[in-house]
This record gives C-alpha cells, sequence and structure tokens, in this order.
C-alpha cells in the first residue's frame, strides 16, 4: 500500500476504492478516493454502471410507449418524472388538461415527494450509524404507497398520468386515505425531531460538513434541496408555476450555511410544506373530467421543441423533446438534477475525512441510475 | 431584468444571428439564439457574469450536420435561454468547462453520445459508457434508428 | 480427590464454557429481539418460539461455510486472529464474584486479570485486519487500536478510583464492601466513565466504527467468512457479558441486594439480574444513538474522559485519606 517510486520516496497517498458495492452509496456509484491517511486528497467519481440507454430508447418509440420509462430514470420520485414527461407531451401537442386532472396529479407528485424524502431521511440516518429511524421512516412511506397503490396499481414506478389527465379518477376511499396520513405526519414531526434532528451526535455529524457555497452551486448547475440549503431559493414550482402551483400557498425553505445539517432541515421542511400543498389541493378539488377525451391513441405532435421543467425531489429536472411530426420523438434528453449534484463532490470531499464523505454523499441525496440513464 | 440586458449584450455581439422569441415560453425558453461555433466561448462569459448557471449541454444529430444546445438559466422567475450552435461532423468546438466548471461531465456526456470532442476540455474520458467504448449511441448511424432528418425539415 | 482444588478448578473451567458459549448464543438473541422490537417489528418469530432457536441455526450454518482464505494474506494470522480475540476473554470468567461463595478462583488480584486479558482482544483485532491484505480491513483494525487504547485509560482511571475506596483488588472483597450501599450511589462519575469506556472497549454503537457497516464495509472482519467472522461475533458478545459483569460487582453490588436487603433471592440471581440489566441498557443505546466521527470519538476520550477520571480518583484519594 506504501507505494515507492525510483528515488525510493515514501508516498503516503493511497487509492481507496469506494466500489460499485457498497452499502452507503445509494446505486451503482464508484469514488475513486485519493487519501491522504484518513484525509481525501482528491475525489474522482467513476459512474455509467446503471446506463440503460433510455435516451436511445426515446427515439425509438411512440410517445406514449416512453411512459413506463419515465419513470425509471428516478425511480423514488417516479411519478413526478412521470408527471414531467406528460406535462411535455401536453406542451408539445398543445393538449388542454381537466381541472379536476390537474389537482389529482399536484396530489399525486407531493405524496411521491414526501416518500422519496422519507426514504432518503432512513438511509441516510442509516448510513450515520443509527438504524432505527429508517424502520420508523419505511412504516410511514408504507402508507404512501398503499395510497398510491390503491388509485395507480404501483408501488414505485408509476404510469398513473396520460396525456390529457390520468388513467383512474380518485375515490372518496382516496381522499379519506390521505386525510388520514396527513394527520398521523403531524404527529410524527415531532417523534422525528425528538429522535434524530436535536440529537447531539447527529449535530456533531451533520454540522458544518460538506459546505457548499452559492457560486460553487451555480457552477456546477446545483438545484433542489443542496441548492436551497446555500440560502437559493431557487424552486421550479415558484419560479415556472406549472399544473396548479400557482393556486397553492406554500413556502419555500432554504439553509443559511450549505452544510449537511441546513440541507436535512430543508427536506425536512419541504415535507411539512407538501403536506400543506396536499392538504390544500383536497380541499380544492374540483368536479369534472380526470382525462380528456379528444386526444388520439397515435399522438403525433406539429414539428419543435418543449424543453419542460418541473421540480423533482432532487431538483430541477426536464425533459427535452424534439418532434419531427411523428409519432415519436427524434430526440428525447432528460435533464436530471443529480447529475450536478453529484459533479460538485469533484470539488466537496478534498480535504474532508472519509467518514465524512459518507455524511456529505449521503446529504446530497443522489440517485444513480438517474445520472446514468 | 437580466434577461433583457443579455438580450441586448447578444444582439451587440452577434447581429445578425437568429434570435427566435417565444414570449410566453411554451418551448420553455423566453429566447434562443444560434450562434457560431467561434462564438459560444463569449457567450458562455457573458451569460456566466450576468449570474446564470448552466442547465444542460445536448447535441442533436441532423444529416447534415451536429446541433449543440446549451440551456442556461438563473435564479428569477421564467429566465430560461437557449443557445445554439451549427457544428459539423468532424468539427471541434471549443469547450466552456473553464467558465462553468459543471461543463465538464456535461461535455463528456455529449461526447460519449455523439463523439464530438471539445478542445479545451483535458478530461475526456467515457462517463457512461464503459473506458474502452468506441461507438457513439446517439448518431442516427448507430443502432436501430426510426428518422433521420436535414435540420430544415424540422426547424424549416 | 472430590473437593480439592483441581476439581473444582476443572469443574469450574466446564462450568464456564458451557455457560460462556450458552451466554453468547442467548445475547445475539437477545440483540435481535431487542433491536426488533425497538424498530417496531418483532425480530426472529420462525425458528423455535419466538426465535430461541435462531442463534442456534445460524451458527451451524456457519459452520457450513467455506473457509474463505483471501489472496497474499497472511494465513497464519489470519486464522490465529478469531482464535486469539475469543480464548482470552473466557479466561475473565475465572474471577467473577457469580455468588458469595461461587467463585472459581479467588484471586487476591482478579481485577488485574480481567482488564490484562481483555486488552488482547486489540491485538486480536490488528492482526485479523492486517492478515486479510485488504485496506479496509487495515483501516477498521487500525482505527480500532486507536480507539481502544484511548478508551482503557478512563476506564482503568476508574476503576482505580473504586479500588481505592476497597484498598483491595479482589473481587469478592469489593462485592462484600458493597452490602450496605452500592458504589454506583458513591461514585457516580467513575460508574458513568466506566460504562461510556466499556462501550468504546467492546466497539459497540456508537462507538463501533471499528466495525462501520456503512463506511468501511465491515471493518476488520470484511474479508472473514464462516466460522472466522462467528468467532469474533461471539467473542463481542462474551466480551460484553464480561464488561457488564465487571460493572456489576465494581458499582452495582454484585450479589448483594439492595441497601443490604437481598428478599431471600440467592445471590447468584440478583448478580445475573443486575448484568443482564446493564447488557440490555448497551443494547438499547446502540439501536437509538448514531455513530460517532473517529476524531470526535478521540477528542472526547482525551479531552474529556481523561480529565473527568483523574480528577475523581483525586478526589477519592483525597476523601479515602482524609477519612
Amino acid at each position: 500500500m506504501a507505494e515507492q517510486d525510483s528515488t525510493q520516496e515514501y508516498r503516503r497517498i493511497y487509492t481507496l476504492n469506494l466500489g460499485p458495492q457498497h452499502p452507503s452509496t445509494h446505486g451503482v456509484l464508484r469514488i475513486l478516493l485519493d487519501l491522504d491517511g484518513e484525509y481525501i486528497v482528491k475525489a474522482d467519481p467513476v459512474i455509467g454502471y446503471g446506463h440503460r440507454g433510455h435516451e436511445k430508447m426515446g427515439e425509438n418509440r411512440q410517445y406514449k410507449q416512453f411512459l413506463p420509462n419515465a419513470s425509471r430514470l428516478d425511480y423514488l420520485s417516479g411519478m413526478i418524472f412521470n408527471h414531467g414527461f406528460v406535462l411535455a407531451v401536453e406542451k408539445l401537442a398543445g393538449i388542454e388538461v381537466p381541472e379536476r386532472a390537474k389537482y389529482i396529479r399536484v396530489i399525486a407528485s407531493e405524496l411521491n415527494r414526501i416518500s422519496s424524502h422519507l426514504l432518503w431521511f432512513g438511509t441516510y440516518i442509516m448510513d450515520l450509524g443509527g438504524f432505527t429511524p429508517f424502520l420508523y421512516a419505511f412504516d410511514d412511506r408504507e402508507q404512501i404507497l398503499d395510497i398510491l397503490d390503491s388509485v395507480s396499481g404501483s408501488r414505485l414506478t408509476y404510469s398513473y398520468c396520460r396525456f390529457g389527465g390520468v388513467t383512474r379518477d380518485v375515490d372518496s376511499k382516496f381522499i379519506e386515505m390521505t386525510r388520514a396520513f396527513l394527520k398521523r405526519m403531524g404527529t410524527r414531526w415531532a417523534d422525528y425531531d425528538d429522535l434524530v434532528t436535536k440529537n447531539i451526535i447527529f449535530i456533531h455529524r451533520t454540522r458544518d460538513v460538506g459546505i457548499i457555497d452559492p457560486e460553487l452551486a451555480r457552477q456546477y448547475g446545483v438545484t433542489g434541496p443542496n441548492l436551497r440549503a446555500c440560502g437559493v431559493a431557487f424552486d421550479v414550482r415558484r419560479s415556472e408555476p406549472y399544473e396548479v402551483y400557482d393556486r397553492l400557498d406554500f413556502e419555500v425553505p432554504t439553509g443559511s450555511r450549505g452544510d449537511a445539517l441546513d440541507r436535512y432541515n430543508v427536506r425536512f421542511k419541504e415535507m411539512q410544506q407538501s403536506c400543506r400543498i396536499i392538504e390544500q389541493a383536497l380541499d380544492q378539488l374540483p368536479e369534472g373530467d380526470f382525462l380528456t377525451k379528444k386526444v388520439p391513441q397515435k399522438l403525433s405532435p406539429p414539428k419543435g421543441e418543449v424543453y419542460a421543467a418541473f421540480e423533482s425531489s432532487r431538483g430541477l429536472s426536464a425533459f427535452y423533446l424534439v418532434s419531427d411530426g411523428s409519432p415519436g420523438p427524434y430526440r428525447c434528453h432528460i435533464r436530471v438534477p443529480s447529475f450536478g449534484n453529484l459533479n460538485v463532490l469533484n470539488e466537496v470531499l478534498p480535504r474532508t475525512l472519509v467518514a465524512d464523505a459518507i455524511s456529505i454523499l449521503g446529504s446530497i441525496d443522489v440517485v444513480i441510475p438517474e445520472i446514468d440513464r | 431584468m437580466k434577461v433583457k440586458e443579455l438580450e441586448a449584450i447578444m444582439l451587440e455581439k452577434f447581429p445578425d444571428a437568429p434570435l427566435r422569441r417565444d414570449e410566453t415560453a411554451m418551448t420553455g425558453a423566453l429566447w434562443s439564439i444560434a450562434v457560431p461555433v467561434s462564438g459560444i466561448r463569449d457567450v458562455a462569459k457573458a451569460f456566466g457574469s450576468a449570474g446564470f448557471f448552466l442547465e444542460s449541454i445536448t447535441a442533436l444529430d441532423f444529416e447534415d450536420t451536429f446541433e449543440l444546445v446549451y440551456h442556461f438559466n438563473c435564479y428569477e422567475p421564467k429566465s430560461r435561454l437557449v443557445v445554439r450552435m451549427l457544428c459539423g461532423h468532424d468539427q471541434v468546438p471549443p469547450s466552456i468547462c473553464d467558465i462553468f466548471r459543471g461543463a465538464g461531465w456535461l461535455e463528456r456526456e455529449v461526447h460519449d453520445f455523439f463523439g464530438i470532442s471539445f478542445s479545451g476540455n483535458t478530461d475526456m474520458r467515457p462517463l457512461l459508457l464503459p473506458e474502452d467504448a468506441d461507438y457513439h449511441p446517439l448518431r442516427k448511424t448507430f443502432g436501430k434508428v426510426s428518422a433521420y432528418h436535414k435540420r430544415e425539415e424540422i426547424y424549416g | 480427590m472430590f473437593g480439592s482444588e483441581w476439581f473444582r478448578l476443572i469443574l469450574g473451567l466446564l462450568i464456564v464454557l458451557g455457560f460462556a458459549s450458552l451466554n453468547a448464543l442467548f445475547l445475539v438473541w437477545l440483540e435481535r429481539k431487542v433491536a426488533g422490537h425497538i424498530q417496531l417489528r418483532p425480530g426472529p418469530m420462525e425458528v423455535g418460539p419466538h426465535g430461541l432457536l435462531q442463534t442456534i441455526m445460524d451458527a451451524v450454518k456457519l459452520m457450513g461455510k467455506e473457509l474463505i482464505l483471501p489472496a497474499k494474506a497472511d494465513k497464519r494470522l489470519f486464522f490465529l486472529a478469531p482464535v486469539l480475540v475469543f480464548m482470552p476473554v473466557l479466561v475473565g470468567f475465572l474471577v467473577l464474584p457469580f455468588g458469595p461463595s461461587m467463585i472459581i478462583r479467588d484471586m487476591n488480584l482478579g481485577v488485574l486479570l480481567v482488564f490484562a486479558f481483555s486488552t488482547f482482544t486489540v491485538l486480536a483485532i490488528l492482526a485479523g485486519g492486517w492478515a486479510s491484505n485488504n485496506k479496509y480491513a487495515l483501516l477498521g483494525a487500525v482505527r480500532s487500536v486507536a480507539q481502544n487504547v484511548a478508551y482503557e485509560i478512563p476506564l482503568l482511571l476508574a476503576v482505580m478510583s473504586v479500588v481505592l475506596m476497597v484498598n483491595s483488588l479482589s473481587f469478592s472483597e469489593i462485592v462484600r464492601s458493597q452490602k450496605t450501599i452500592w458504589f454506583i450511589f458513591v461514585q457516580p462519575v467513575a460508574g458513568l466513565i466506566y460504562l461510556i469506556s466499556a462501550t468504546a472497549e467492546t466497539n459497540r454503537a456508537p462507538f463501533d466504527i471499528p466495525e462501520a457497516e456503512s463506511e468501511l464495509v465491515a471493518g476488520f472482519h470484511t474479508e472473514y467468512s464462516g466460522m472466522g467472522f462467528g468467532l469474533f461475533f461471539l467473542a463481542e458478545y462474551t466480551n460484553m457479558f464480561i464488561v457488564c459483569a465487571v460493572a456489576t460487582s465494581l458499582f452495582f453490588g454484585g450479589w448483594n441486594g439492595l441497601f443490604g436487603i437481598s428478599l431471600g433471592i440467592p445471590g447468584v440471581f440478583w448478580f445475573l439480574f443486575k448484568t443482564y440489566m446493564l447488557i440490555f441498557i448497551l443494547m438499547w443505546v446502540r439501536w437509538t444513538f448514531p455513530r460517532v466521527r473517529f476524531d470526535q470519538l478521540m477528542n472526547f476520550s482525551w479531552k474529556v474522559m481523561i480529565p473527568i477520571s483523574l480528577a475523581n480518583l483525586v478526589v477519592t484519594a483525597i476523601v479515602v485519606k482524609l477519612i
């Protein structure tokens, strides 16, 4: 391990492979670390282990055949990506969506956002060594999965949204289950606060760890809770409102220092804001159609392009579709937030400890299949 | 407003560059400008000093040319701008990875999928493909392809 | 021959081996049940009533697995390490005061013996980590050595405070002097320091960095499979028992009842009850707190624990001298 070059000099730097199979890298991520004792000198993420060729698949399929692919990009925000793709095609083809469908989609997306953040919360604390909050978070997440399962038929990767609305209408059981879930979560925040947020060991592991300042975030295109933790209040739901977000009242939580603790707090508050959005949407849910009937089966949008941005759990995501008038896209490019979020680690990881690297990686909340597409 | 200032700067630098406006932003951007290959670095510097961030770099493969599409955005509402660049199949455009450090990986990805090299980017290793890959999958001459057009067939 | 010293010793050794093995098996089951219930799930329920036979089945499974030797590993050290980590811990059982006349060998240096032999585990961990020819394992082993050395000192200083009060290193003497009042009420600071250091000595969470599953895959026992891993695992639980038994004897009255009231229950049951209560508390702490970062851990030991335990020792010495 101590390498000796031709001048017989003792080199202290050794390479450690935080390999593709590792309990804490979320997905197949490989980071080549150059270590000096316990300190990281250089970090080089190697990705591509989960590359499935979604963009090429997009070019060879009709629009409706790409619907399942959209969820599988970021499988933790499957509903949000499904929603985003449908939004993009509707913009391209000029399809109107009934009001009721818009509200239903917003409710489903926000439920998905909460479940994604709950999973992040559980796995982050587990990486730090506390095994119990993981199970509490998954207990809550099961409730969400049951709600979404009852209306769409799937638990993780959804094809619930269709061009012009949703597949199936929500019934009173769905609304009851969602309201019961919101009521239950209202009591859980205090539990999570006591168990984790106020825990002195947790605070020591996350305060001033992995600081990203706004200039660094701008250079790398970091978006989402990571950016908001630096103090920049940028949320696509506010800056380019889509669906009915402009009619709903919610805050965009921000941090101040950009460290892991701020990222944790921002995501925590985002979950609470999502609960607020869902409650308002349930109150405002109008009667009406859930799917517009005028959409042809073989949808051929006019020639042109569209870049539809939406806010997934990890940041600003977008579908860039170029149409040549045929039933399938000419180019289907997906902009994913985890790309920039992981890229920024090239500059954040050096000069930190290996144990902090795990904490930083967890707090950034990357999903590798999203990057690899 | 930043967008208006930048529009003025762009029209000054490239007076005869086609600028397509989209007031309602249905396509996602307020305006898109087509610049020559040599001009991308000036454009990037202007956008960088105006506080914009680079959202994505992607490419389109047409029969007669590649087209590089750069999406820029800033933290104000509805401020997305698009910069397009026509680049021949064997041309080597300049890299902007020293102006926007995140462009390094984005250019590596475009190189993986299309084979476009960027001069000035020292790290052109494959990002998503295996290290020994010598093919470029998203080219319309690779694998199963449903359509291959010339640029004017889509954009007129 | 019966009633002679040799017979007593051999009988004691057999009982110790049997008890140690049963104890390790029981503690693994208890850990999984405690973890399960804290995490709102029942834990093992399938094998045997409420999963009681789970550990035995796991041990059988581990014995059937192939013992993988990594390439370029140091063969002798690699197989010696698990044995070395398990054997010295058993020596500690010889001097524990289970009851008023239930010590296998009542040595007047009992306390010293237990701590001298428990330090062997550090050597074994280092041997295992080095011999594996694996960077992760070596990182884990090195961290473990640093952690053990750092926390040995406040541990011994806390014990010294009690020894100063009793004026003897013999376990039965220490337990006898707690007839009226347990030392935890007289020396709360030393008791707390002992318990924290003991958690660190046995590599338990929140100080379980050497085996940090999420950071170093599995720390120093990354490369061990089958019974090698099983021995490390069992040794950890036996070590936990020893450490809690010593805490019971030194601070919680050993086989005495509370304030001299024993309610007619034999001393051995008091001893075991208190020891298992302390073990339960150790497990409870493990499943509640996240892991302390390594440099924070070392800082805590050298900058907080050692000064406090030194101060405690000095105060004890002064008080003992004056009274």
